[in-house]
């Protein structure tokens, strides 16, 4: 690993001005947990790194019945995890946080840094996206809200600024009838994943019609990817297992994915066909209950 | 300065101490070349096997991946700091022995931290609870099965001495 | 000795504590005062010319203490097979060609690792690239790139060092071919044309990890005034290695110690001599510094040995009723750029594989070819995984085809106890009978095999036999242990721990032939100073011969008590129990003598003469050399363990994936000395075939290693475990110390072809090349529907 300088920001205002002071040789550090193996591996050197990780204004989980759910971008994937509030309200998010990595990981690493590393297997952006979540970006110039569902451009890479700094993810109340489903393919049970998905259905109150639905997927594109194709199927449709297997399978249809030593291209397109149906009448089962 | 030494206080093991080190230390380098503890494993370097595991402020850290500045002001634990100074096993360390569950025991040490930090946690981990906090701790020799029942087997012990 | 207090005991391990604590010292652990860190630089191509290296910018970069390249090692050779007809030709450094992505091509040492790191991209080699060659059967056709000139000696050979009067002769490869094998026995035409029915299949096994988790290491400090290396490394077995830094260095043999430390992980990865270990002896010496060496998970996986990949081509005879009559097996062993054990292995794959089924005409033909990949080296089994997948998931096919049940199949066609199988090696315990009914039993075989297709779920069937230590120079090991002045043992023998287990056997072996508790035993070994030779645990022959020879060492101590006691008590030996450091009449327990007496009286009355016990054993008793490797004659083993395993697995049809459900592990160990160790090498070996047979497989593109990491290269986790039985089906072995006989490596081929047998029973469909990854097993049932 190559040497560099260190600053321990005290203040999200005093790391916002040290971001703008080095943003061409700086890094934001906050978990490390993606950051330090490409430092290790030196696939990046940068010559100052800015440690926000003990910034407790950013390590929050807020809820409010009218402007919903807010997440400091600083907040561990175990307490999100382990959030009782998570997991009444938004407990596709808790379910899924069980899946990120290892405790160890979800312990250090956090939410913030997990959606800056962009990698497009990470598993929480596409629940997020679903949940229609927006991320809070300031810098010493002022502050910025994103969808997450624009904030991803390419593998690795995100609009954000290099002086730039997530400070908040935000989601709106969990809407009416509406439920969320996640579901992940590995080989091994925590292993790499080949496809996740995540899939959000509103059923018309008492009724089999579909009002509303949302999918979106990881590892199949060099960004999160929304299939709205797939999506539009759904809608004012009663749900029967033929339209979500036509759904499916234009699901598959819409992703681009490639072949690496997990998966083929082709083989990932076979699992997206069988993820999002499963995922699919899970979610709508579940939502006629809600 | 690019990599000027820096401060910092750290409790490790319950003992004080104040170090000046490189910025780019990870905590493992920390224990086990700067304090000599090494009893903390690095098997793979990249975050990937849990044999470097220590718990941070109760929480279960890979150290390879953690870097030393971020501990400062914080207390560590390690695999040396489990048993009694006068040669006392801790619970889990018994049920290791008894169970037979480690074998080259070059990841043992990691898995003492992660079960350590998860029974602090969880008063009565389901066999599932268990599975996933030690999803990160791999294991070439065992194959799993002893040492789970180990954990389990003190699960059940404190839930007898409740009673 | 009816009553056993101590062996047969499920004791807690003596390394316990040390390891849980974290006191344990492992390798990577030393650190020496002055030691200097090196790291080595490796080459990005497959195969090319070296013009030049460059390394003058790489020597100013300020903490760098020395570069090297093959110039200053030039000539170096070793190998693990090193034999008249096959010269060694690995070496520490390339040196004017490299032939695999991967291979040392420059050394650096420096005050720190980072140092040394940053010090590899300072250095500028400039290469001429050759056509490289990947598949081992494009390698040996006319014309392919010819990876090796003509392998000349530049040492004597380690036969000649053990005295085989046989000349050595250099050799040159043709076509890429390191070696050949070929074992007959009966007549394989006359045995086909009695067969009703004949099938010939495919079968591949990837090269895998042993994926250890300590990764290789070693630390070596020169003392400039004795003129010795001191060496703590990852091993296996010190006297090998010893050995070969010895050649290497040229060093006189006991001018190198190897310490003990404890090992983190072996399953045959760390056994034979290795590159970096060269070096770091090397560098020492040149620089009169201690220096380490410690590789990193990616080097493991690109330079270090990996299994055997294995193309097996079997075609077998049965008659109706399913007796087997014939067997041609080809094998091709992708060796990878240097030859390492892949001769060995292609025979083992037919010696280990002989002891389970009478197949009556045999032909065996191996061949090992050179390519431009890492090369090779035994993990857990040494060639037989690799055919038992073959035969045993044939024979599963050919039961399907003639209506039969596997498990009846392989009981008919089972060898018999006390047999004397075609190579000389006789079946004095054989335990397969037993173990193949049970592990039927506990996975519900009848109820099971063929009746669940509906729900995707199936169960299967595999066995293996494994040798109990093989013939290898000079493959004996001897064993000593003192009477203390308290009563107490010191045991002193040569074994390494690397998991296994054996510094606690080999304890409860000599506490049980002396009457003492486990705590009654200090126990030196391995270090190659302090301890006699050892040569046993990297051949399979652990608790076999290491433990053999401490047995005898104790029996030998034992007499000798008897002996002195018979004189003090006035009684025959015969009448005379030890127990709890005292010897006492067996009609009379209170008239007793204490160990400490004994000793006190052997000393006054004979010459002062304290007592010790020696003892030692050969893998193979009337073996002088090796067997021969190319046409599989002489005796292998003196006694084999046995296993069979079952399995139920659940299919996604939808998905491809596989689930395991549950592993049964029946095995034949002979007298399980420590039962809780021995549970733990089955349930080990049961996971790691459930890796073999899902998910590892090293994969390359082109030479490159693409999954060097624990991410990308998946073993199975806490997670992934299903329901594993353990049943012991021991038969004693009249041989093995107190009845025991191998029990680390034999359980891993049958676990995989169980599982693959059950993946049959499942789909109907039959995948012959393992990992049966989800991608995998999907496709194979697309192509079932068209
Ligand atoms: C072995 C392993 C397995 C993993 N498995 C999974 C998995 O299964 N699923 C999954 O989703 N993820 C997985 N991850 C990724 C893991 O979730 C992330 O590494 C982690 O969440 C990153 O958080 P961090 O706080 O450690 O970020 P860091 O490593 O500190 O930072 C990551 C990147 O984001 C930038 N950054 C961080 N915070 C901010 C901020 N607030 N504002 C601006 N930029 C910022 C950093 O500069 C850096 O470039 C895995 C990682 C590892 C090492
Ligand atoms: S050494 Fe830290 S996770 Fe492997
Ligand atoms: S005991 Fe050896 S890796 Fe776990």
């Amino acid at each position: 690993m190559k040497d560099f300088e260190y600053f321990s920001a005290t203040s999200l205002q005093e790391a916002c001005s040290l971001i703008s002071q080095y943003k061409d040789v700086g890094k934001i550090l906050a978990g490390g947990q993606s950051l330090i193996t490409l430092l290790r591996q030196k696939l990046i050197s940068p010559t100052c790194l800015i440690d926000i990780k003990g910034l407790k204004e950013l390590d929050y989980i807020e809820f409010d019945k009218k402007s919903g759910l807010r997440i400091g971008a600083l907040t561990t994937h175990r307490a999100i995890e382990k959030s009782s509030l998570i997991q009444e309200k938004y407990n596709v998010l808790s379910e899924m946080e069980k899946s990120v990595a290892s405790v160890q990981t979800r312990n250090w690493g956090t939410i913030g840094g997990n959606l800056c590393s962009a990698d497009p297997i990470g598993d929480p952006a596409p629940s997020l996206i679903v949940l229609g979540a927006k991320l809070k970006l300031v810098s010493a110039k002022g502050e910025r809200v994103v969808p997450l569902e624009d904030f991803f451009t390419d593998y690795f890479t995100t609009v954000i600024e290099p002086d730039e700094i997530l400070a908040e993810i935000q989601l709106p109340p969990p809407a009416a009838n509406t439920a969320v489903e996640y579901m992940k393919f590995a080989t091994i049970e925590a292993g790499i994943k080949i496809v996740s998905t995540s899939v959000a259905v509103t059923v018309e109150a008492g009724t089999d019609v579909c009002k509303d639905a949302k999918i979106v997927m990881s590892a199949v594109a060099p960004i999160p990817l929304i299939t709205k194709k797939a999506a539009e199927m759904l809608k004012g449709k009663k749900l029967t297992d033929d339209v979500i297997e036509e759904a499916a399978k234009m699901a598959a249809s819409e992703t681009d994915p490639t072949t690496d030593v997990h998966a083929s291209a082709e083989y990932r397109k076979e699992i997206v066909k069988v993820l999002v149906k499963r995922a699919t009448k899970k979610a709508f089962e579940k939502a006629k209950k809600a | 300065m690019n990599g000027a030494k820096k401060t910092i206080n750290v409790k490790v093991n319950g003992e004080s101490y104040e170090l000046s080190i490189k910025p780019k230390m990870t905590l493992l380098q920390l224990l086990r070349n700067e304090l000599g503890l090494t009893g903390t494993k690095q098997a793979c370097m990249d975050n990937s096997c849990g044999a470097c595991t220590v718990i941070v402020n109760k929480m279960a850290v890979k150290a390879c991946s953690v870097l030393a500045m971020q501990v400062n002001g914080k207390e560590v634990t390690t695999v040396e700091g489990l048993a009694s100074k006068d040669g006392k096993l801790s619970i889990l360390q018994e049920a290791f022995l008894e169970h037979s569950a480690f074998q080259c025991g070059f990841c043992s040490p990691g898995k003492l931290m992660s079960s350590t930090a998860m029974l602090e946690e969880m008063e009565d981990p389901t066999e599932e609870d268990i599975r996933r906090d030690m999803e990160g701790n791999l294991c070439r020799c065992t194959g799993y099965v002893q040492y789970l029942a180990a954990i389990k087997s003190v699960v059940q012990k404190r839930k007898e001495g409740k009673r | 000795m009816n009553e056993r207090s101590v062996v047969g005991k499920p004791l807690p391990r003596i390394d316990g504590k040390a390891k849980l604590t974290g006191r344990a010292k492992y390798t990577t652990d030393i650190v020496l005062p002055g030691m200097l860190h090196a790291k080595l630089l490796r080459s990005p191509l497959p195969h090319a010319k070296i013009r030049s290296i460059d390394t003058s910018k790489a020597e100013k970069l300020p903490g760098v203490v020395a570069v090297i390249t093959g110039k200053d090692t030039w000539g170096i050779r070793y190998g693990f097979v090193d034999t008249p007809n096959y010269p060694a030709e690995e070496r520490p450094i390339a040196e004017d060609k490299v032939r695999f992505i991967g291979e040392t091509v420059a050394a650096v040492a420096a005050i720190d690792p980072d140092t040394a790191e940053d010090a590899l991209d300072l250095i500028e080699v400039d290469y001429d690239p050759l056509p490289p060659i990947f598949d081992p059967v494009e390698a040996m056709k006319d014309g392919a790139p010819q990876i090796h000139g003509e392998i000349t000696r530049t040492t004597s050979c380690a036969w000649e060092d053990w005295g085989v009067a046989r000349k050595s002769h250099s050799y040159t490869p043709e076509n890429n071919v390191a070696a050949r094998a070929l074992v007959t026995y009966g007549d394989i035409e006359k045995g086909f044309a009695e067969a009703d029915y004949i099938r010939e299949d495919h079968s591949r096994s990837p090269g895998t990890s042993h994926m250890a988790m300590e990764p290789h290491t070693m630390v070596a400090s020169w003392d400039p005034f004795e003129e010795k290396l001191d060496v703590w490394m990852n091993h296996m077995a010190y006297e090998l290695k010893r050995y070969w830094l010895h050649k290497t260095l040229n060093i006189p043999i006991t001018k190198i110690r190897i310490h003990k430390t404890y090992i983190g992980g072996a399953f045959g990865g760390k056994a034979p001599c290795f590159d970096y270990e060269v070096i770091c002896g090397f560098l020492s010496r040149k620089l009169c510094k201690p220096i380490r060496i410690e590789l990193t998970r990616e080097e493991v996986f690109s330079s270090c040995r990996n299994s055997h990949r294995f193309d097996i081509d079997v075609k077998t005879g049965v008659k109706k009723d399913g007796t087997i009559v014939a067997q041609h097996v080809k094998v091709i062993v992708d060796a990878g750029a240097y030859k390492c054990s892949a001769p060995v292995a292609m025979f083992l794959s037919h010696a280990m594989c002989d002891c389970c089924l009478d197949r009556k005409n045999v032909r065996h033909e191996g061949v090992a070819v050179y390519t431009n990949k890492n090369f090779n080296f035994a993990r857990r089994g040494h060639g037989a995984p690799q055919m038992r997948l073959a035969a045993d998931c044939q024979y599963d096919q050919i039961c399907e085809d003639l209506g039969l049940d596997p498990v009846e199949f392989l009981m008919k066609n089972l060898r018999k106890k006390g047999e004397v199988i075609p190579n000389g090696d006789r079946l004095d315990s054989f335990g397969l009978p037993d173990a193949i009914k049970k592990s039927a039993e506990a996975i519900g075989w009848k109820e099971k095999r063929g009746k669940q297709r509906d729900k995707n779920r199936g169960v299967g069937i595999g066995i293996n036999g494994m040798f109990s230590g093989s013939g290898y120079w000079p493959f004996a090991c001897t064993a000593i242990i003192r009477l203390n002045h308290d009563g107490t043992i010191t045991l002193i023998e040569g074994d390494c721990e690397f998991g296994q287990g054996a510094d606690t056997s080999y304890s409860q072996i000599a506490a049980e032939a002396l009457g003492l508790n486990l705590e009654d035993v200090t126990l030196i070994s391995s270090d190659s100073e302090l301890c006699p030779m050892n040569y046993s645990n990297f051949l399979s022959g652990g608790l076999f011969v290491g433990g053999g020879a401490v047995y005898n060492a104790a029996l030998d101590l034992r007499d000798k008590i008897l002996k002195v006691a018979s004189e003090v008590m006035r009684a025959k030996p015969e009448d005379i129990e030890l127990k709890d450091k005292k010897a006492f009449l067996k009609s009379n327990p209170r008239r007793s003598y204490t160990f400490t007496e004994i000793q006190r009286y052997n000393i006054q009355k004979h010459a002062g003469d304290p007592l010790f016990g020696l003892g030692y054993k050969k893998a193979v008793p009337e073996i002088e050399f090796y067997p021969s490797l190319s046409k599989g004659t002489g005796r292998f083993t003196d006694a084999y363990g046995f296993t069979a395993s079952t399995a139920e697995v659940e299919v996604d049809r939808e998905t491809g994936r596989i689930k395991v459900l549950k592993i049964v592990v029946a095995d034949d160990c002979g007298y399980e000395i420590n039962p809780a160790a021995i549970q733990g090498q089955m349930v080990s070996q049961a996971v790691q075939g459930m890796g073999d047979a899902l998910y590892e497989e090293i994969m390359d593109d082109e030479g490159r290693v693409l999954n060097p990491n624990l991410v990308d290269y998946e073993i199975p986790r806490a997670f992934d475990i299903p329901e594993i039985e353990v049943i012991d089906c021991s038969d004693f072995e009249p041989k093995g110390p107190w009845g025991g006989k191998e029990a680390g490596e034999c359980a891993r081929a049958a676990v995989i072809s169980a599982i693959v047998n059950a993946v049959y029973d499942a789909t109907g469909v039959r995948v012959m090349k393992i990992p049966i990854t989800p991608e995998r097993m999907f496709n194979a049932l697309k192509a079932q529907e068209k």
